[in-house]
């Protein structure tokens, strides 16, 4: 792209104007000057033959609509240079094109064919340019030539233009939605390119076209998932997010087992919705414990793979993409990756920091741990703003703990001195959230706040009073000496909530303070009329109060309250005063209510819990906006729930042509090496037997036997499993080949060499890179009496028909049940390799069971297969009895639908069951089969 | 998506405004400076919210940089894209104000056209736009050589000693056409940020380096530049080299353009920088300063007779550099009505600053190893002892031109091929305060 600077070889005709005098406006020219008058100038220079001139004029125009200046009326000069040769001239003719077209769509219509032109220009940039300021012009009677064009430019050789072909299509779609089910075919088609160029901009058009069609995904997961770090930034976010989403619809939770056996705040908020008791969901724990721990889908672990190192990029962006996408979908243990990353953001511009931080408070409250290491991060700076300051005491608050709410008190101290007050406040409503989640530091946190009501700033202690209260009201008998010295304060403070505080205090544990109580309501009974209105209603329920607990001193009082608070102007303040002298003044006609005055002025307050405000934010998707306003913004699409059961994960499987995989070994290397990580079957590295390696071992009987299977697609997992074993195979291979070649008696020449070379032609492809075939004369693939009968056929393309050939090996069995978990029942199974006759799809599993206890076991069968979707079971018959010592084999057949996803069912004698799960490795998911060369080369013609 | 881009001043005149797809109107710009000027607060939320319509805005050099979206697109990608438009707007017109957008606007509308389209994002590398604009950076003032004064180091504003000439590094980066001023300079700037907490006991609580090494390339054709860093560099704890004097840090992060492979055993970055400013290098130390920390501050705080306290300090500068632009704010009681002040040279000033509270003492020049000292008596109506207490903890600022806390220092700079004619290098190191407070 920077190489090709075709703008700039056509430049020349600029260099000898002079500098434009932006210094002052031609726009703004005085009121006098006449708007037609400075018109008539640009368009006399736009009409000049010299480019220079026009080049000028076009400057000055821009710079007008650049200032929001109404520059329209110079539409038909300007689009008139739309043809320019020049190429500043003309691009910023088109600067000015998008900006009025829609306001002069005749007019418009002049350039169209400029455009159309444009689009053929030999050009990228230029085909490119076009087709942008084309789709730019919202005039609906061009949407066909916009189709048109659009479609071609999604299958242009450059890399460019089809981006540029992504980016047209949400302008289309804007401009006439009735071209929805076309773009989406546009849409399904750029999805399938290969460049990282296209990628990002074509999902951003899938994500504002169709984001529901979910299935365009499956066949272009992987290769988003792999291309995903050469995207330029801007994309990696938008495929990031769409993937988070779409991950959430394709997998299962991985904390699905977890969810249910932890401890503390996340039981309750995993168990709030069911109302079972504790016995229950133990016993509901313990059960989902037993059952088979949960097996990352290797697709859900090859997208967490691949976004992690995207944390390191310098796009705050980006990084916040990827810290979502763990959060949404890593499982817990590995998501504390996600926190070194996000700290570091807070090394940012201040207004990343903000959002940054709103993330990380609503992380905090669900996982604390992983910010734990962190806490001296989001200790406060004397430059932060006030806005940052509050957010990191939010987190520092959501951090504390037993263990660290020393320090962090200690931090908060220092932070009370501050000169912001905001920050001041803020600071003391985070020590009684403290106080109220950490119970031992209670007393400590209420002895200092108390100190505090002696500070002489007067919010200070406003906002001391007002948490004090909160504070109070979790254990009121120990404090009446607090209570006592904030009745004191009445006298100072002016701040209305922190009298009300206080009155609401006293009113409450009047009982404690009996001797002052009744004093503090005369002193405000004297300022009654002077108060603020939330002062006024505190006063009057004070005086309720009283009135309740102690009428013979405050009788008199309470009356002199409400019949104030009768005239008083606000009508709340009437109301109340009303309600409550109805409710406890005795009269002849008090209604039945007057009896239980006391219970409900008195009645115990449940204390209020102080909670995070970032509480209930967790339910958008982090890192967007929606999540940042708490509210829904404008196309906010849900994170979906996990679905219960995982959908069919093949849909994601993408049939590669098999030219093309032989090439891309270096990638196949790759994927190998990687593979340990996600995938845990024993078969894979073990020593699975190729079909090549042992040709000459005893069982050769069991080659006639016919397997039949789905060849063609099995081969490419053949390539897989046996590309690891090949390198150490191969010399041994070439050894035994000697070996056959000197052992075997000649055949007849020409017979032989023909099978040769085709069985070498069979390999070359099946077994992808093997061996250089010039030195394999005869392989010993084929064993030497299958080489007989072959023989025996008469060797042309047309008797061979496909037959397939079941490759001899001696098999490995794999252990189902160890006897000691199985009581004495130890079950081992095998893939025999043989065709399973009822069902030509499902695979046969030989399993072998041994009785090793005393006494026989009955009823032998299955039940409940756990099945990915799309699998099959087909089960042996039940066995009747094994007696003791003796052992039986059966076969199943299994239909594992070419994946290797684990089938998981129960296997049951007469008393037991066992839980056990049988996981192919993918060479034994494959029958070979004999092609002979033309077939081959008729089959691969099909592929491409 | 994108709905809307504009740049205010920070009056609210409309400097640019440009619509991607006609969804708000125009007057959302009215809309959005009410918004801003009718907060009373120091500063406004990164995103406002107006009906169906939301404002992210950031500010660079008083202009407010604003996106108006009504979709849901990720904040942090219109926040990175603002901060890019302003640092690409720096890079093609030389410096950020008012005055350069201004003078720039029809670049900078040409800029963005490039950028976005229909409201997504489209690309904001230097290199692939540079293909497309063709409109010419108008500078505010005239390159011109004889012009040494007071050095503007970029992204840190400091009067550093005659070393580079002062408009050489606030010039476009692409240079225009047929203007001789097109000369060969690179810049190496190492940037450090300090913030350091000391308690009340004169025991350093918390202590924290962030530097950067900066590139600002004028070359016009990309040859690889190779800067060596110190031998004894190292990550981390684990990589402690001998007994010497390491220079330690501990993380470090790179641009992804800056090739490692001789990073591990020579230190040395191998980059092709691409014109324009990069970051090329970030790193952290956190806790552990391999030096003390530069400033030492001893206060006390006496009640004197009547309604005055007083406040004497000691402040000590170790080292043996010069700071520049010092200046230490001492909070000062609510209500305080007069200053009366003892400085220890006349070049020094103190001011009290009723409004923030606080007593701003600054010292435009400190030689290092020097002590000065200062007695503030303030006056207070109704002094008690409790009022003291909102004598809080005492910020510093400054900037240590020519060092660096850490003890990062470059090496060498090599260009290959060497470029031909003049090619000039520059490499400056600075230290700045990014908070730097001692308890009382």
């Amino acid at each position: 792209m920077s190489s090709s600077s075709a703008f700039n070889d056509e430049k020349g005709g600029s260099s000898s104007v002079g500098e434009p005098e932006y210094g002052h406006d031609p726009a703004s020219g005085g009121i006098f000057s006449s708007d037609y008058k400075r018109h008539d100038d640009l368009k006399e220079m736009l009409d000049s033959n010299k480019d220079s001139l026009k080049l000028e004029a076009m400057k000055r125009i821009v710079a007008m609509v650049a200032r929001g200046k109404n520059a329209s009326d110079l539409f038909p000069a300007v689009v008139k240079n739309v043809a320019c040769k020049n190429i500043e001239v003309k691009k910023l003719v088109y600067v000015y094109l998008v900006r009025y077209a829609e306001e002069q769509q005749d007019l418009a219509l002049l350039s169209i064919s400029t455009f159309q032109r444009g689009l053929k220009d030999p050009n990228q940039l230029i085909r490119a340019s076009a087709l942008r300021v084309l789709s730019s012009i919202r005039v609906t009677i061009i949407v066909p030539i916009m189709m048109l064009a659009i479609k071609e430019a999604a299958s242009d050789m450059s890399p460019y233009v089809r981006k540029t072909a992504a980016h047209a299509i949400p302008k289309l779609y804007s401009l006439d939605p009735e071209q929805k089910d076309q773009l989406i075919e546009v849409i399904e088609k750029l999805l399938a390119d290969k460049t990282t160029l296209v990628a990002g901009s074509v999902v951003m058009a899938f994500e504002e076209v169709c984001p529901e069609r979910i299935e365009l995904i499956h066949k272009n997961y992987r290769k988003l998932c792999n291309l995903l770090i050469d995207v330029e930034e801007w994309g990696q976010v938008v495929i990031i997010n769409m993937l988070t989403r779409y991950a959430r619809t394709q997998f299962l939770n991985p904390n699905i087992n977890e969810s249910l056996l932890e401890e503390g705040g996340e039981k309750e908020f995993y168990a709030s919705d069911d109302d079972e008791d504790d016995e229950e969901k133990k016993a509901e724990a313990a059960a989902l414990a037993k059952r088979k721990p949960y097996v990352m889908d290797p697709d859900h672990r090859l997208l967490l793979r691949n976004t992690k190192p995207l944390l390191q990029s310098r796009n705050a962006a980006v990084v916040m993409a990827v810290a979502q996408l763990y959060f949404h979908l890593a499982p817990k243990a590995e998501v504390g990756v996600i926190a070194k990353a996000l700290v570091r953001l807070l090394r940012s511009h201040s207004e990343v920091q903000y959002v940054v931080l709103q993330n990380v408070a609503t992380m905090t409250i669900k996982r604390r741990g992983m910010f734990e290491p962190h806490l001296k991060s989001f200790y406060i700076r004397s430059t932060d703003p006030t806005q940052i300051k509050i957010l990191k005491l939010e987190v520092l608050t959501n951090l504390a703990s037993e263990t660290n709410i020393s320090t962090i008190l200690r931090e908060f101290q220092t932070y009370i001195k501050s000169m912001d007050k905001d920050f001041v406040a803020a600071t003391i409503e985070a020590i009684g959230r403290c106080a109220t989640n950490i119970g031992e530091v209670r007393d400590t946190c209420l002895n200092g706040l108390v100190q505090l009501l002696s500070n002489r700033d007067e919010l200070v202690v406003a906002e001391s009073v007002v948490v004090i209260k909160k504070l109070l009201q979790m254990q009121p008998e120990q404090h009446s000496e607090i209570i006592k010295h904030m009745a004191k304060l009445i006298d100072n403070i002016q701040v209305p909530m922190a009298r009300a505080s206080i009155l609401w205090l006293i009113g409450e544990y009047c009982e404690h303070v009996p001797k002052i109580a009744p004093d503090v309501l005369r002193k405000m009974a004297k300022t009654f009329t002077n108060e603020e209105d939330i002062v006024k209603l505190q006063i009057l329920n004070l005086a309720a109060k009283l009135y309740l607990t102690n009428s013979k001193q405050t009788k008199l009082l309470t009356q002199y309250v409400l019949n104030l608070a009768k005239y008083d102007q606000n009508y709340d303040i009437r109301d109340r005063a009303r309600f409550i002298r109805q409710l406890i003044v005795p009269t002849d006609k008090s209604g039945a209510l007057s009896k239980y005055a006391k219970k409900l002025f008195l009645a115990l307050k449940p204390a209020p819990v102080l909670e995070s405000p970032f509480k209930d934010r967790d339910h958008f998707q982090l890192g967007s906006l929606s999540h940042l306003l708490n509210t829904k913004a404008g196309g906010y699409q849900e994170l979906p729930e996990w679905p219960d059961s995982a959908p069919d994960p093949s849909v994601r499987n993408v049939e590669v042509p098999e030219w093309s995989k032989c090439t891309s070994r270096k990638e196949r290397k790759e994927k190998k090496v990687e593979k340990p990580f996600y995938s845990d079957s024993e078969g894979e590295s073990g020593p699975t037997e190729s079909a090549d390696s042992e040709s000459d071992s005893g069982s050769r009987s069991e080659s006639d036997s016919e397997q039949t299977g789905s060849g063609s697609e099995s081969e490419e997992s053949v390539e897989e499993s046996q590309s690891e074993e090949e390198e150490d195979e191969e010399e041994e291979k070439m050894k035994k080949k000697k070996k056959v070649d000197k052992s075997q008696p000649k055949k007849s020449e020409s017979a032989e060499s023909k099978i040769a070379s085709e069985i070498q032609f069979l390999l070359s492809t099946s077994v992808a890179p093997t061996s250089s075939p010039q030195v394999t004369p005869v392989n010993n693939f084929l064993s030497s009496s299958l080489a007989s009968d072959l023989e025996g056929l008469s060797l042309t393309d047309t008797v061979l028909a496909p037959t397939t050939i079941a490759p001899s090996a001696s098999v490995r069995m794999y252990e189902l049940l160890h006897r000691i978990t199985g009581e004495g029942l130890g079950v081992e199974y095998c893939f025999n390799r043989q065709a399973f006759s009822p069902d030509p799809h499902m695979v046969a599993v030989q399993i072998h069971f041994t009785n090793n206890t005393s006494c026989e076991t009955k009823n032998l069968h299955i039940e409940e297969p756990k099945l990915q979707s799309g699998m099959r079971i087909k089960e042996f018959p039940e066995i009747d009895m094994l007696p003791a010592g003796e052992s039986v084999s059966v076969v199943m057949g299994i239909d594992f639908c070419d994946s290797t996803q684990a089938a998981n069912f129960q296997l049951c004698t007469h008393t037991r069951k066992f839980f056990v799960s049988i996981q192919p490795p993918v060479g034994e998911l494959m029958t070979p089969i004999f092609l002979t060369e033309n077939e081959f080369k008729k089959e691969q013609t099909g592929h491409n | 998506m994108i709905s809307q881009v504009f740049i205010l001043s920070s009056q609210g005149d409309h400097l640019i405004y440009k619509d991607f797809r006609g969804e708000a109107g125009k007057d959302s710009i009215n809309m959005f400076y009410e918004m801003v000027t009718s907060l009373s607060g120091a500063q406004p939320p990164v995103v406002m919210r107006n009906k169906n319509l939301n404002f992210i805005h950031v500010r660079h050099s008083g202009l407010y940089w604003v996106v108006s979206t009504k979709d849901n697109p990720s904040p942090f990608t219109i926040i990175e894209f603002l901060n890019r438009l302003a640092a690409l707007t720096k890079d093609y017109c030389g410096s950020l104000s008012e005055k350069s957008v201004r003078m720039n606007f029809a670049l900078i509308y040409e800029l963005l056209d490039e950028m976005v389209d229909y409201g997504y994002i489209q690309t904001t590398s230097t290199d692939i736009l540079k293909n497309f604009i063709q409109t010419e950076a108008v500078t505010s003032k005239p390159f011109s050589l004889f012009d040494l004064s007071n050095v503007g180091l970029f992204g840190a504003e400091t009067q550093q000693s005659k070393v580079a000439p002062s408009a050489a590094a606030s010039r476009p980066i692409v240079a225009s056409h047929g203007e001789q001023g097109g000369k060969n300079e690179i810049f190496v700037d190492v940037v450090e940020r300090l913030s350091v907490v000391i308690g009340s006991n004169g025991v350093l609580m918390k202590a924290d380096v962030e530097g950067e090494i900066r590139v600002k390339c004028y070359l016009p054709t990309c040859s690889e530049m190779r800067i060596g860093l110190n031998e004894e560099f190292s990550i981390g704890k684990s990589q402690l080299r001998g007994y010497g004097a390491a220079v330690r840090v501990d993380e470090c992060s790179f641009h992804q353009a800056v090739k490692l492979d001789e990073f591990d055993t020579y230190r040395i970055l191998k980059v092709c920088p691409s014109q324009g400013e990069q970051t090329l290098m970030q790193y952290q130390l956190s806790d552990e300063l391999p030096c003390a920390p530069p400033f030492r501050l001893f206060p006390t705080v006496e009640k004197d007779y009547g309604s005055r306290y007083s406040n004497d300090m000691w402040l000590i500068f170790i080292g043996r550099i010069v700071a520049i632009n010092v200046s230490v704010t001492v909070p000062v009681p609510k209500g305080s009505l007069s200053l009366s002040q003892e400085l220890s040279s006349p070049e020094q000033s103190a001011e009290l600053q009723p409004r923030s509270k606080a007593v701003l003492w600054t010292i435009p020049r400190f030689p290092g190893g020097a002590q000065l000292s200062a007695v503030f008596k303030v006056e207070v109506p109704r002094l008690s002892s409790a009022s003291l207490l909102e004598v809080g903890p005492i910020s510093m600022s400054f900037e240590l031109p020519k060092y660096t806390c850490t003890g990062l220092q470059v090496r060498f700079l090599r260009l290959s091929p060497t470029q031909p004619g003049l090619s000039q290098r520059w490499v400056r190191y600075v230290t700045h305060s990014d908070s730097y407070t001692i308890r009382i």
